[in-house]
Protein backbone atom coordinates (compact mmCIF):
# COMPACT_ATOMS: atom_id res chain seq x y z
CA UNK A 1 0.00 0.00 0.00
CA UNK A 2 3.22 2.60 0.89
CA UNK A 3 4.30 1.76 -2.52
CA UNK A 4 1.48 1.80 -3.99
CA UNK A 5 0.60 5.49 -2.81
CA UNK A 6 4.37 6.04 -3.65
CA UNK A 7 3.49 5.19 -7.79
CA UNK A 8 0.61 7.55 -7.45
CA UNK A 9 2.15 10.41 -6.20
CA UNK A 10 5.03 9.93 -8.71
CA UNK A 11 2.29 9.78 -11.62
CA UNK A 12 0.22 12.85 -10.19
CA UNK A 13 3.62 14.75 -9.92
CA UNK A 14 4.69 14.22 -13.44
CA UNK A 15 0.58 15.13 -14.41
CA UNK A 16 1.29 18.24 -12.82
CA UNK A 17 4.88 18.78 -14.36
CA UNK A 18 2.66 18.17 -17.82
CA UNK A 19 -0.05 21.22 -16.75
CA UNK A 20 2.13 23.62 -15.35
CA UNK A 21 5.10 23.11 -18.68
CA UNK A 22 2.21 23.07 -21.35
CA UNK A 23 1.20 26.43 -20.56
CA UNK A 24 2.68 29.62 -22.34
CA UNK A 25 2.39 32.05 -19.20
CA UNK A 26 4.35 29.14 -17.24
CA UNK A 27 7.02 30.05 -19.88
CA UNK A 28 6.76 33.35 -19.22
CA UNK A 29 7.86 33.18 -15.66
CA UNK A 30 10.20 30.51 -16.77
CA UNK A 31 12.09 32.21 -19.28
CA UNK A 32 11.98 35.69 -17.35
CA UNK A 33 13.25 34.53 -14.05
CA UNK A 34 16.33 32.74 -15.92
CA UNK A 35 17.33 35.74 -18.31
CA UNK A 36 16.40 39.01 -15.82
CA UNK A 37 19.24 38.76 -13.00
CA UNK A 38 21.96 37.41 -15.64
CA UNK A 39 20.76 40.59 -17.70
CA UNK A 40 20.79 43.14 -15.10
CA UNK A 41 24.05 42.21 -14.14
CA UNK A 42 25.48 43.30 -17.81
CA UNK A 43 23.06 46.36 -17.49
CA UNK A 44 24.34 47.42 -14.47
CA UNK A 45 27.72 46.92 -15.01
CA UNK A 46 29.38 50.36 -15.03
CA UNK A 47 27.11 51.58 -12.51
CA UNK A 48 27.94 48.76 -10.27
CA UNK A 49 31.70 49.90 -10.80
CA UNK A 50 31.03 53.08 -9.70
CA UNK A 51 29.14 52.10 -6.71
CA UNK A 52 32.25 50.01 -5.84
CA UNK A 53 34.68 52.78 -6.18
CA UNK A 54 32.97 55.47 -4.32
CA UNK A 55 32.66 52.82 -1.93
CA UNK A 56 28.82 53.36 -1.67
CA UNK A 57 27.93 49.70 -1.18
CA UNK A 58 27.24 48.72 2.02
CA UNK A 59 28.30 44.97 1.26
CA UNK A 60 30.26 44.36 -2.20
CA UNK A 61 29.51 40.46 -1.58
CA UNK A 62 26.06 41.64 -1.86
CA UNK A 63 26.34 42.90 -5.37
CA UNK A 64 26.29 39.37 -7.11
CA UNK A 65 22.86 37.79 -5.36
CA UNK A 66 21.13 41.94 -5.60
CA UNK A 67 19.80 40.71 -8.86
CA UNK A 68 18.73 37.23 -8.13
CA UNK A 69 15.98 39.47 -5.71
CA UNK A 70 14.18 40.75 -8.70
CA UNK A 71 14.48 37.46 -11.15
CA UNK A 72 13.07 35.86 -8.29
CA UNK A 73 9.09 37.18 -10.14
CA UNK A 74 9.46 34.49 -12.76
CA UNK A 75 9.21 32.28 -9.75
CA UNK A 76 6.27 34.14 -8.05
CA UNK A 77 4.72 33.98 -11.93
CA UNK A 78 5.28 30.26 -11.64
CA UNK A 79 4.04 29.54 -8.49
CA UNK A 80 0.75 32.08 -9.55
CA UNK A 81 -0.18 29.95 -12.46
CA UNK A 82 -0.14 26.43 -11.45
CA UNK A 83 -2.90 27.53 -9.51
CA UNK A 84 -4.76 30.14 -11.79
CA UNK A 85 -4.95 27.99 -14.46
CA UNK A 86 -7.03 25.51 -12.47
CA UNK A 87 -9.82 28.58 -12.04
CA UNK A 88 -9.23 30.46 -15.46
CA UNK A 89 -12.79 29.83 -17.70
CA UNK A 90 -12.41 27.35 -20.26
CA UNK A 91 -14.78 29.27 -22.60
CA UNK A 92 -16.90 31.74 -22.81
CA UNK A 93 -19.97 29.45 -23.64
CA UNK A 94 -19.94 27.57 -20.37
CA UNK A 95 -19.54 30.10 -17.59
CA UNK A 96 -18.32 28.68 -14.96
CA UNK A 97 -16.40 25.89 -15.62
CA UNK A 98 -13.35 25.45 -15.07
CA UNK A 99 -10.05 23.11 -15.50
CA UNK A 100 -10.48 22.33 -11.95
CA UNK A 101 -13.50 20.22 -12.65
CA UNK A 102 -11.14 18.03 -14.49
CA UNK A 103 -8.34 18.23 -11.86
CA UNK A 104 -10.64 17.06 -9.58
CA UNK A 105 -12.23 14.44 -11.24
CA UNK A 106 -9.16 12.84 -11.41
CA UNK A 107 -7.59 13.79 -8.39
CA UNK A 108 -10.13 13.32 -6.24
CA UNK A 109 -8.16 14.02 -2.65
CA UNK A 110 -7.43 17.57 -2.53
CA UNK A 111 -4.39 16.83 0.06
CA UNK A 112 -2.18 14.57 -2.32
CA UNK A 113 -2.96 16.94 -5.56
CA UNK A 114 -2.23 20.22 -3.21
CA UNK A 115 1.02 17.87 -2.45
CA UNK A 116 1.84 17.26 -6.32
CA UNK A 117 1.02 20.50 -7.24
CA UNK A 118 3.87 22.07 -4.61
CA UNK A 119 6.22 18.92 -5.36
CA UNK A 120 5.86 19.91 -9.31
CA UNK A 121 5.86 23.54 -8.95
CA UNK A 122 9.32 23.13 -6.35
CA UNK A 123 10.83 21.24 -8.89
CA UNK A 124 10.83 23.31 -11.60
CA UNK A 125 11.68 26.27 -9.52
CA UNK A 126 14.58 24.43 -7.92
CA UNK A 127 16.10 23.76 -11.34
CA UNK A 128 15.46 27.55 -12.42
CA UNK A 129 16.68 29.31 -9.03
CA UNK A 130 20.02 27.11 -9.92
CA UNK A 131 20.66 27.81 -13.13
CA UNK A 132 19.39 31.54 -12.76
CA UNK A 133 21.94 31.86 -9.50
CA UNK A 134 24.96 30.02 -11.31
CA UNK A 135 24.84 32.21 -14.71
CA UNK A 136 24.40 35.49 -12.38
CA UNK A 137 27.25 34.68 -10.39
CA UNK A 138 29.27 33.44 -13.48
CA UNK A 139 28.51 36.64 -15.55
CA UNK A 140 29.32 38.97 -12.35
CA UNK A 141 32.62 37.56 -12.01
CA UNK A 142 33.49 37.90 -15.45
CA UNK A 143 32.72 41.24 -15.60
CA UNK A 144 33.21 42.41 -12.51
CA UNK A 145 36.29 40.11 -11.62
CA UNK A 146 38.30 40.51 -8.13
CA UNK A 147 36.21 44.00 -7.64
CA UNK A 148 33.28 41.56 -6.21
CA UNK A 149 34.24 38.90 -3.40
CA UNK A 150 34.25 35.36 -4.78
CA UNK A 151 30.66 34.11 -4.26
CA UNK A 152 30.53 31.45 -1.39
CA UNK A 153 28.61 28.15 -2.16
CA UNK A 154 26.32 28.46 0.78
CA UNK A 155 24.43 31.83 0.28
CA UNK A 156 24.07 30.80 -3.51
CA UNK A 157 21.87 27.68 -2.20
CA UNK A 158 20.25 29.60 0.05
CA UNK A 159 18.91 31.83 -2.55
CA UNK A 160 17.62 29.24 -4.23
CA UNK A 161 15.61 28.01 -1.59
CA UNK A 162 14.10 31.84 -1.48
CA UNK A 163 13.27 31.17 -5.01
CA UNK A 164 11.08 27.98 -4.38
CA UNK A 165 9.76 29.53 -0.97
CA UNK A 166 8.78 32.36 -2.69
CA UNK A 167 7.14 30.95 -5.57
CA UNK A 168 5.38 28.43 -2.82
CA UNK A 169 4.08 31.59 -1.43
CA UNK A 170 2.88 32.66 -4.37
CA UNK A 171 1.15 29.05 -5.05
CA UNK A 172 -0.60 29.69 -1.22
CA UNK A 173 -1.12 32.70 -1.89
CA UNK A 174 -3.28 32.18 -4.87
CA UNK A 175 -4.69 29.26 -3.48
CA UNK A 176 -6.80 31.46 -0.67
CA UNK A 177 -7.47 33.82 -3.47
CA UNK A 178 -8.35 31.58 -6.25
CA UNK A 179 -7.58 34.43 -8.73
CA UNK A 180 -4.19 34.98 -10.36
CA UNK A 181 -4.65 38.22 -11.41
CA UNK A 182 -4.83 39.83 -8.42
CA UNK A 183 -2.38 37.81 -6.59
CA UNK A 184 -0.01 38.46 -9.76
CA UNK A 185 -0.48 42.64 -9.36
CA UNK A 186 -0.49 42.42 -5.98
CA UNK A 187 3.15 40.38 -5.80
CA UNK A 188 4.74 42.37 -8.98
CA UNK A 189 3.41 46.03 -7.28
CA UNK A 190 5.13 44.91 -4.14
CA UNK A 191 8.36 43.14 -5.36
CA UNK A 192 9.27 46.07 -8.26
CA UNK A 193 7.47 49.18 -7.34
CA UNK A 194 7.24 49.54 -3.57
CA UNK A 195 7.23 47.05 -0.86
CA UNK A 196 4.97 46.92 1.68
CA UNK A 197 6.90 45.03 4.79
CA UNK A 198 9.72 47.21 3.64
CA UNK A 199 7.83 50.56 4.39
CA UNK A 200 6.35 48.83 7.26
CA UNK A 201 9.74 48.27 8.73
CA UNK A 202 9.44 52.33 8.62
CA UNK A 203 6.79 51.93 10.95
CA UNK A 204 7.50 48.96 13.38
CA UNK A 205 11.21 46.70 13.21
CA UNK A 206 8.57 43.59 13.33
CA UNK A 207 7.71 44.52 9.67
CA UNK A 208 11.44 42.55 8.84
CA UNK A 209 10.22 39.52 10.04
CA UNK A 210 7.63 39.41 7.28
CA UNK A 211 8.05 36.83 4.57
CA UNK A 212 9.52 38.17 1.60
CA UNK A 213 11.50 40.82 3.70
CA UNK A 214 13.24 38.34 5.97
CA UNK A 215 13.63 35.61 3.49
CA UNK A 216 16.31 38.31 1.32
CA UNK A 217 18.44 37.68 4.59
CA UNK A 218 19.07 33.92 3.41
CA UNK A 219 21.81 35.45 1.16
CA UNK A 220 21.83 38.93 0.99
CA UNK A 221 23.96 41.07 3.99
CA UNK A 222 22.96 44.20 3.89
CA UNK A 223 19.70 44.72 4.02
CA UNK A 224 18.20 48.35 5.33
CA UNK A 225 15.99 46.95 8.04
CA UNK A 226 16.17 48.36 11.38
CA UNK A 227 16.44 44.55 12.88
CA UNK A 228 19.96 41.83 11.94
CA UNK A 229 18.60 38.32 11.17
CA UNK A 230 21.19 35.71 10.89
CA UNK A 231 20.60 33.65 7.40
CA UNK A 232 19.83 30.57 9.45
CA UNK A 233 16.79 32.53 11.73
CA UNK A 234 15.74 34.41 8.23
CA UNK A 235 15.47 30.97 6.44
CA UNK A 236 13.37 29.21 9.35
CA UNK A 237 11.31 32.20 9.68
CA UNK A 238 10.14 32.39 6.25
CA UNK A 239 9.65 28.82 5.91
CA UNK A 240 7.26 28.84 9.03
CA UNK A 241 5.30 31.70 7.14
CA UNK A 242 5.19 29.51 3.79
CA UNK A 243 3.80 26.39 5.72
CA UNK A 244 1.74 28.03 8.07
CA UNK A 245 -0.19 30.10 4.88
CA UNK A 246 0.04 26.76 2.59
CA UNK A 247 -1.49 24.64 5.80
CA UNK A 248 -4.64 27.20 5.90
CA UNK A 249 -4.63 27.62 2.20
CA UNK A 250 -5.47 23.40 2.16
CA UNK A 251 -7.77 23.51 4.84
CA UNK A 252 -9.91 26.16 2.86
CA UNK A 253 -9.11 24.61 -0.57
CA UNK A 254 -10.47 21.17 1.14
CA UNK A 255 -13.90 22.67 2.72
CA UNK A 256 -14.87 24.42 -0.04
CA UNK A 257 -16.75 23.30 -3.41
CA UNK A 258 -15.09 23.17 -6.07
CA UNK B 1 -23.33 0.50 -9.43
CA UNK B 2 -24.44 4.11 -7.99
CA UNK B 3 -26.01 4.33 -4.25
CA UNK B 4 -27.34 7.43 -3.36
CA UNK B 5 -28.44 7.45 0.03
CA UNK B 6 -30.14 10.44 1.57
CA UNK B 7 -28.18 13.21 0.67
CA UNK B 8 -28.72 16.14 1.78
CA UNK B 9 -27.48 19.69 1.56
CA UNK B 10 -29.45 22.92 3.06
CA UNK B 11 -31.47 24.70 0.63
CA UNK B 12 -30.39 22.61 -2.49
CA UNK B 13 -31.20 18.52 -1.82
CA UNK B 14 -33.66 16.78 0.64
CA UNK B 15 -33.17 13.68 1.37
CA UNK B 16 -32.15 12.33 -1.87
CA UNK B 17 -31.86 8.62 -2.46
CA UNK B 18 -31.96 6.30 -5.81
CA UNK B 19 -29.96 4.33 -7.43
CA UNK B 20 -28.70 3.92 -10.50
CA UNK B 21 -27.66 -0.30 -11.82
CA UNK B 22 -25.19 -2.04 -14.40
CA UNK B 23 -26.59 -2.17 -17.52
CA UNK B 24 -29.41 0.16 -17.39
CA UNK B 25 -29.37 3.52 -18.18
CA UNK B 26 -30.84 5.51 -15.84
CA UNK B 27 -32.25 9.03 -16.63
CA UNK B 28 -32.19 11.96 -14.05
CA UNK B 29 -34.99 13.76 -14.69
CA UNK B 30 -36.06 17.23 -13.25
CA UNK B 31 -36.54 21.17 -14.23
CA UNK B 32 -33.44 23.25 -13.83
CA UNK B 33 -32.58 24.40 -10.77
CA UNK B 34 -33.95 20.97 -9.58
CA UNK B 35 -30.48 19.64 -7.64
CA UNK B 36 -29.80 17.38 -10.37
CA UNK B 37 -26.07 19.05 -10.88
CA UNK B 38 -25.86 19.56 -7.33
CA UNK B 39 -26.23 15.24 -6.45
CA UNK B 40 -24.09 15.00 -9.51
CA UNK B 41 -21.22 17.15 -8.15
CA UNK B 42 -21.74 15.46 -4.25
CA UNK B 43 -21.28 11.76 -5.74
CA UNK B 44 -18.29 13.10 -7.45
CA UNK B 45 -16.65 15.00 -5.12
CA UNK B 46 -16.51 18.09 -6.00
CA UNK B 47 -18.97 19.34 -3.61
CA UNK B 48 -19.83 18.62 -0.13
CA UNK B 49 -23.29 17.30 0.83
CA UNK B 50 -24.28 18.06 5.23
CA UNK B 51 -25.78 14.51 5.07
CA UNK B 52 -26.11 11.07 3.94
CA UNK B 53 -23.75 8.97 1.23
CA UNK B 54 -23.04 9.03 -2.12
CA UNK B 55 -21.18 6.15 -3.43
CA UNK B 56 -20.27 4.47 -6.49
CA UNK B 57 -19.45 0.57 -6.99
CA UNK B 58 -19.46 0.69 -3.51
CA UNK B 59 -17.36 3.94 -2.02
CA UNK B 60 -16.91 7.38 -2.05
CA UNK B 61 -15.65 8.56 -5.03
CA UNK B 62 -12.02 10.12 -3.33
CA UNK B 63 -11.72 6.71 -1.96
CA UNK B 64 -10.60 5.35 -5.33
CA UNK B 65 -7.22 6.24 -6.52
CA UNK B 66 -7.60 5.74 -9.84
CA UNK B 67 -10.99 7.26 -10.31
CA UNK B 68 -10.97 7.20 -13.97
CA UNK B 69 -11.11 3.68 -14.59
CA UNK B 70 -14.12 3.66 -12.23
CA UNK B 71 -16.18 6.45 -13.11
CA UNK B 72 -16.68 8.76 -16.36
CA UNK B 73 -18.03 12.04 -15.90
CA UNK B 74 -18.76 14.34 -18.12
CA UNK B 75 -19.88 17.64 -16.82
CA UNK B 76 -19.98 21.42 -17.75
CA UNK B 77 -17.77 22.33 -20.61
CA UNK B 78 -14.47 19.96 -21.20
CA UNK B 79 -12.55 20.81 -18.39
CA UNK B 80 -9.72 21.84 -20.72
CA UNK B 81 -7.45 25.18 -20.10
CA UNK B 82 -8.22 26.97 -23.10
CA UNK B 83 -4.52 27.43 -23.91
CA UNK B 84 -3.80 23.82 -24.18
CA UNK B 85 -4.94 21.38 -27.32
CA UNK B 86 -7.58 18.82 -26.97
CA UNK B 87 -4.60 15.94 -26.88
CA UNK B 88 -2.19 17.61 -24.09
CA UNK B 89 -5.47 17.95 -21.94
CA UNK B 90 -6.00 14.22 -22.31
CA UNK B 91 -2.56 13.37 -21.79
CA UNK B 92 -1.89 14.66 -18.32
CA UNK B 93 -5.17 13.08 -17.63
CA UNK B 94 -4.52 9.59 -18.84
CA UNK B 95 -0.84 10.39 -16.87
CA UNK B 96 -2.51 11.42 -13.34
CA UNK B 97 -4.32 7.95 -13.54
CA UNK B 98 -1.38 5.83 -14.74
CA UNK B 99 -3.42 4.83 -18.06
CA UNK B 100 -1.36 3.99 -21.30
CA UNK B 101 -0.76 7.11 -23.65
CA UNK B 102 -2.61 4.86 -26.57
CA UNK B 103 -5.80 5.61 -24.82
CA UNK B 104 -5.54 9.39 -25.49
CA UNK B 105 -5.69 8.35 -29.62
CA UNK B 106 -7.75 5.84 -28.97
CA UNK B 107 -10.68 7.93 -27.19
CA UNK B 108 -9.80 11.05 -29.62
CA UNK B 109 -10.68 8.68 -32.24
CA UNK B 110 -14.14 7.15 -30.48
CA UNK B 111 -15.38 10.72 -30.66
CA UNK B 112 -14.26 12.21 -33.71
CA UNK B 113 -11.73 14.52 -32.30
CA UNK B 114 -8.39 13.34 -33.96
CA UNK B 115 -8.46 15.82 -36.90
CA UNK B 116 -8.82 18.71 -33.94
CA UNK B 117 -6.45 17.00 -31.45
CA UNK B 118 -3.82 19.45 -31.15
CA UNK B 119 -6.06 22.73 -31.82
CA UNK B 120 -6.31 24.82 -28.65
CA UNK B 121 -9.30 23.70 -26.45
CA UNK B 122 -10.63 27.71 -26.18
CA UNK B 123 -11.31 27.80 -29.94
CA UNK B 124 -13.25 24.33 -29.64
CA UNK B 125 -17.47 24.86 -30.68
CA UNK B 126 -19.54 23.89 -27.90
CA UNK B 127 -20.30 20.61 -29.45
CA UNK B 128 -16.79 19.85 -30.02
CA UNK B 129 -16.27 20.70 -26.20
CA UNK B 130 -18.55 18.53 -24.84
CA UNK B 131 -17.13 15.70 -27.49
CA UNK B 132 -13.48 16.16 -25.74
CA UNK B 133 -15.24 15.53 -22.37
CA UNK B 134 -16.73 12.69 -23.17
CA UNK B 135 -13.29 12.09 -24.70
CA UNK B 136 -11.86 12.32 -21.22
CA UNK B 137 -14.75 10.66 -19.63
CA UNK B 138 -14.11 7.59 -21.79
CA UNK B 139 -10.08 7.86 -21.00
CA UNK B 140 -10.01 4.92 -18.21
CA UNK B 141 -12.74 2.56 -19.94
CA UNK B 142 -14.65 3.16 -16.79
CA UNK B 143 -18.05 0.79 -16.19
CA UNK B 144 -19.80 3.64 -14.76
CA UNK B 145 -20.98 6.97 -16.81
CA UNK B 146 -22.32 10.04 -15.19
CA UNK B 147 -23.23 12.27 -17.62
CA UNK B 148 -24.67 16.20 -16.63
CA UNK B 149 -26.69 16.90 -19.75
CA UNK B 150 -25.01 15.14 -22.18
CA UNK B 151 -26.37 16.58 -25.39
CA UNK B 152 -26.51 20.56 -24.33
CA UNK B 153 -25.28 22.01 -27.45
CA UNK B 154 -24.56 19.00 -29.63
CA UNK B 155 -26.29 18.86 -32.97
CA UNK B 156 -28.72 16.59 -34.72
CA UNK B 157 -26.24 14.41 -35.47
CA UNK B 158 -24.35 14.64 -32.32
CA UNK B 159 -27.55 13.90 -30.26
CA UNK B 160 -28.31 10.73 -32.67
CA UNK B 161 -25.02 9.86 -32.02
CA UNK B 162 -25.08 9.96 -27.87
CA UNK B 163 -28.16 8.79 -27.99
CA UNK B 164 -26.71 5.47 -29.75
CA UNK B 165 -23.31 5.44 -27.67
CA UNK B 166 -24.94 5.70 -24.02
CA UNK B 167 -27.34 2.79 -25.33
CA UNK B 168 -24.29 0.74 -26.10
CA UNK B 169 -22.50 1.40 -23.21
CA UNK B 170 -25.45 -0.11 -20.89
CA UNK B 171 -25.75 -3.07 -23.27
CA UNK B 172 -22.35 -3.62 -22.75
CA UNK B 173 -23.00 -3.77 -18.95
CA UNK B 174 -21.94 -0.12 -17.55
CA UNK B 175 -23.99 1.79 -15.85
CA UNK B 176 -25.21 4.68 -17.44
CA UNK B 177 -26.75 7.68 -15.04
CA UNK B 178 -27.49 11.18 -17.60
CA UNK B 179 -29.26 13.99 -16.58
CA UNK B 180 -31.63 15.77 -18.41
CA UNK B 181 -34.68 18.68 -17.75
CA UNK B 182 -36.09 17.95 -20.88
CA UNK B 183 -38.23 14.55 -21.26
CA UNK B 184 -37.68 13.83 -25.33
CA UNK B 185 -34.15 13.47 -24.68
CA UNK B 186 -35.08 10.35 -22.51
CA UNK B 187 -37.50 8.60 -24.10
CA UNK B 188 -36.29 5.39 -25.67
CA UNK B 189 -33.05 5.88 -24.24
CA UNK B 190 -33.48 5.19 -20.55
CA UNK B 191 -34.39 2.05 -18.67
CA UNK B 192 -35.10 3.66 -15.43
CA UNK B 193 -36.27 7.17 -14.58
CA UNK B 194 -35.68 9.24 -11.41
CA UNK B 195 -37.69 12.40 -11.38
CA UNK B 196 -36.54 15.10 -8.86
CA UNK B 197 -37.95 18.94 -7.83
CA UNK B 198 -37.18 21.07 -5.66
CA UNK B 199 -33.86 19.02 -4.46
CA UNK B 200 -36.53 16.09 -3.64
CA UNK B 201 -36.68 12.94 -5.82
CA UNK B 202 -40.54 12.73 -6.17
CA UNK B 203 -40.50 9.69 -8.21
CA UNK B 204 -38.35 6.92 -9.27
CA UNK B 205 -38.74 3.42 -10.81
CA UNK B 206 -38.79 2.04 -14.49
CA UNK B 207 -40.14 4.08 -17.01
CA UNK B 208 -43.47 1.92 -17.46
CA UNK B 209 -44.03 2.53 -13.55
CA UNK B 210 -43.16 5.83 -13.34
CA UNK B 211 -45.76 7.06 -16.97
CA UNK B 212 -48.09 4.18 -15.15
CA UNK B 213 -51.69 6.47 -15.08
CA UNK B 214 -50.28 9.45 -17.43
CA UNK B 215 -50.19 9.19 -21.21
CA UNK B 216 -46.36 9.49 -21.45
CA UNK B 217 -43.52 9.84 -19.39
CA UNK B 218 -43.68 13.50 -20.37
CA UNK B 219 -47.32 13.58 -19.11
CA UNK B 220 -45.78 11.84 -15.45
CA UNK B 221 -43.51 14.40 -15.43
CA UNK B 222 -45.39 17.50 -15.36
CA UNK B 223 -47.67 16.13 -13.26
CA UNK B 224 -45.25 15.27 -11.25
CA UNK B 225 -43.25 18.44 -10.47
CA UNK B 226 -46.80 20.50 -11.33
CA UNK B 227 -45.92 24.19 -9.51
CA UNK B 228 -42.28 24.70 -10.46
CA UNK B 229 -43.22 25.36 -13.88
CA UNK B 230 -45.11 28.79 -14.59
CA UNK B 231 -45.78 27.18 -18.34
Amino acid sequence: MVSGGRVQMVSLVHAELRKLLGLRTAWVGLVLGLLAAPVLVGLNASATRRAVAEGLTGDASDLAFQNLGIGVLGAMILGVVVVSSEFTPTGDDVPGARQLTATLLATPRRERLLIAKGTALSLVVAVQGLLTTVATLVITRWVHGSLIPAPQPGRAAAAVLYWVLIALLAYAITLLARNGIVTLTVLIVNSTVVSLPYLLTKVTPWAAYLPDVVGAHMFLRSIEVPVEIAPVTAGLVMSAWVAGLLAVAAALFNRRDA
Amino acid sequence: MIAIDHLSRPGRLHDVSFEARPGRVTGFLGPNGAGKTSTLRVLLGLDRARGGTALVSGRRYAEWSRPLTVVGALLDGSGAHRARSARAHLRWMATSNRLPRSRVAEVLDLVGLTDEAGKRAGGFSLGMSRRLGLAAALLGDPPVLVLDEPVNGLDPAGIRWMRAFLRDAAAEGRTVLLSSHLMGELSGIADDVVIIDRGRVVASGTVDEVSAGHLTLEDAFFALTAGTSKW
